[in-house]
């Protein structure tokens, strides 16, 4: 199990240098001048501008050099100081999110995770839930109307549903405004006496006792929360029902009714736990994925997490912050899917890990 | 009635329908068992043969109501079980039990042989804590597996080791009654000959009763006190497992004696054999009358009218033949 853990993370190095290799080579279809022009403002006012900042961070060295100087840092010709590299650690500036990427991937991340849990649980639960009821009902209304639902679900894009809720719930009835928080709560949770523990404002707001910021930031999350769960559980769905098929018509399920236990019995103890084992590993995976950030949700509801904060960056040809945001994301799937695949040998006996 | 009589089939009809279209109207029915009666008595062994859909499983899980008759009764112990609700029934359950033809599918694979084996009885309080696991173990020395394999998972085991896990399993409510559903012919040879004589001994030990279904003649002559021969949901003869593989009277358990084969080249060359032409016909559509007349080397007209009854041809000995019951 050790051995089979260490192997998989000693993929991780390689997997991280693919991809930013990649990344890379399709920056160089930018020119030099496009990348610089991100750090100055009024361009046709400084003349020599593009200039100095292409010429300071060798921005026109091949792609290769490049990726070395994003590797290991470079030196400073005038003061001799070695900046930026990652392997030392330092990510770059991003210009997106003003601040080191580091510290913005920091600043951004609980509100992703936050909009991933909320949004998460319920859709596992009950994208669960429905599966198995859709698959003891096999063939009746229930499961034909829950067909409809998930076939809706999944070919619905992102962005139609979530502007069709924001339409009408935001627009129309002004129930579950977009964004993070309201101007007053944003005002108090920055103010000094608000403690931010976790930076996700409903259980900070919790920990506070302030039950009027943990409307606030609950209200708001309401439609992201909706639009990605039932996304996602209609998917859910399929996978539990399918499986559930599978397994009530494996012989063991007649072997535990000659048993005599009553059906809810079967269902629980002999069904669900065979039944659940694909569900766990589509379920963690899109958990894994919420993780990430969703780019299309949070930039339709305007929420400030990962997705909004890549889509940002690669809108304004932010190399640095994409990369940076690049390497994070493909740390946190490779752990994910090792953590997968771990949690799989445990669940099925069937399994060992070597 | 008789007291020796444990189980009681009369007439037993189980149909399928038959969906089709939009709508999934029903047009039609498989007839898979139509009409089957037997007895068994308590402590021997009938043998359930036949080709594959031929109604023989269908006839041995319809006792355990997991299909649905549609007429017929069932009596067990001198109880009508056909008409009983699900809660109703569960005492029974504990009375008959099954064993189930594919070992690699009938044992839930995340359960430990002690979970599986020791469920029935957590469940009807028959035992629990350290007794169960002594318990447990005890069946598994019973049908010859070391008892240290309690917490091990059924994928550990060969095919073989799996059937004697479920047979333990069977075992366990301690039940008058096994529906033994081809339980070896999922197993290689070599381990077939193992279970059989496993089953066999048991029976003697704990005076159990089968319902032994299969399709290898050879096994079942071994295992059987008394034989019933099934084709196309209905049953053409039966009768003690020495006279029926001595003396088969009926035309289709004569061609399925001839397609035994024998050990030895000289007598099989010799012999003559009756070869059946033709398909099964459907069991949504069987021939009118006598289900076999379509095959049948000495139908006449009268084969087609209507289907003949189990005849008593000589002692013990039955037949559902127009051509033997004349001929005597």
């Amino acid at each position: 199990m050790l051995t089979y853990i260490i192997r998989r993370l000693l993929l991780l190095p390689i997997i991280l240098t693919s991809v930013t290799i990649l990344i890379f080579a399709m920056m160089s279809l930018l020119t030099p001048y496009e990348r610089a022009s991100l750090y100055v403002s009024d361009i046709p006012k400084q003349s020599g501008a593009l200039e100095g900042i292409i010429e300071k961070y060798g921005l026109d060295d091949p792609a290769p050099v490049q990726y070395w100087y994003w590797l290991v840092g470079r030196t400073d010709p005038e003061t001799g100081e070695i900046k930026g590299g990652v392997l030392r650690g330092n990510l770059g500036w991003s210009k997106t999110g003003k601040g080191d990427v580091a510290e913005v991937i920091g600043r951004r991340l609980p509100a992703t995770i936050e909009l991933a849990l909320w949004a998460g649980i319920p859709m596992i639960a009950i994208g669960v839930w429905l599966g198995v009821l859709s698959a003891i009902h096999h063939n009746r209304l229930i499961d034909q109307l829950l067909r409809v639902f998930s076939i809706v679900g999944y070919s619905i894009p992102v962005f139609v549903f979530g502007l069709l809720v924001l339409l009408i719930f935001y627009a129309r009835l002004d129930w579950f405004p977009p964004g993070r928080l309201s101007d007053w709560a944003a005002q108090i949770v920055q103010s000094n006496n608000f403690t931010s523990y976790t930076r996700m404002y409903t259980v900070d707001a919790l920990l506070n006792g302030r039950l009027d910021i943990f409307w606030d930031a609950f209200i708001h999350l309401v439609l992201p929360v909706i639009t990605l769960a039932y996304l996602n559980w209609a998917y859910l769905l399929r996978v539990t029902r399918s499986s559930m098929l599978d397994i009530l018509r494996q012989d063991y399920m007649t072997t535990a009714r000659a048993k005599g236990l009553i059906e809810n019995v079967v269902i629980r103890r002999h069904a669900l736990p065979n039944a659940l084992i694909p569900v766990v590993t589509v379920g963690a995976l899109t958990l894994i994925g919420l993780l990430n950030g969703v780019v299309i949700t949070e930039t339709v509801f305007n929420y400030p997490g990962m997705g909004s904060f890549l889509s940002e960056a690669a809108l304004s040809l932010d190399v640095v912050s994409v990369l940076g945001f690049t390497l994070f994301a493909s740390f946190i799937l490779v752990a994910g899917n090792l953590f997968v695949d771990v949690l799989y040998g445990a669940i099925d006996p069937r399994i060992r890990l070597e | 009635m008789n007291q020796d009589v444990l189980l009681r089939v009369e007439d037993l009809k189980v149909y399928f329908p038959i969906h089709r279209g939009v709508f999934r109207t029903v047009v039609g029915h498989v007839q898979a068992v139509d009409g089957v009666s037997f007895t068994i008595r308590r402590g021997e062994t009938l043998g359930l043969v036949g080709e594959s859909g031929c109604g023989k499983t269908t006839t041995g899980r319809a006792i355990l109501k997991f299909n649905r008759p549609i007429s017929g009764k069932i009596y067990f112990d001198d109880q009508e079980l056909v008409g009983l609700s699900e809660s109703r029934f569960r005492p029974f359950r504990r009375r008959i039990q099954m064993i189930f033809q594919d070992p690699y599918a009938s044992l839930n694979p995340r359960m430990t042989v002690k979970e599986t084996v020791g469920e029935p009885l957590m469940i009807y309080r028959l035992s629990r804590g350290v007794n169960l696991r002594k318990e447990v173990q005890g069946y598994l020395e019973l049908v010859g597996l070391s008892p240290q394999y309690v917490d091990r998972y059924p994928h550990e085991f060969s095919g073989g080791q799996r059937q004697r896990i479920g047979i333990a399993r069977a075992l366990a409510l301690r039940p008058d009654l096994i529906v033994c559903d081809e339980p070896i012919s999922a197993l290689d040879v070599s381990i077939q000959a193992q279970v059989v004589n496993l089953l066999k001994e048991l029976q003697k030990e704990l005076h159990l009763t089968y319902l032994f279904i299969a399709h290898d003649l050879s096994m079942v002559r071994h295992i059987s006190d008394r034989v019933a021969v099934m084709y196309l949901g209905t049953i053409v003869e039966l009768a003690s497992s020495q006279d029926l593989y001595a003396q088969p009277m009926h035309p289709y358990t004569q061609a399925l004696m001839s397609a035994v084969p024998i050990p030895d080249p000289k007598i099989e060359l010799q012999r003559n054999r009756t070869i059946l032409t033709g398909d099964v016909p459907s069991a949504d559509n069987p021939p009118s009358g006598c289900h076999f007349r379509t095959r049948c080397p000495l139908a006449t007209e009268i084969c087609a009218t209507v289907k003949p009854r189990l005849n008593e041809v000589s002692a013990e000995h039955y037949t559902a033949c127009y051509m033997i019951s004349k001929g005597g």
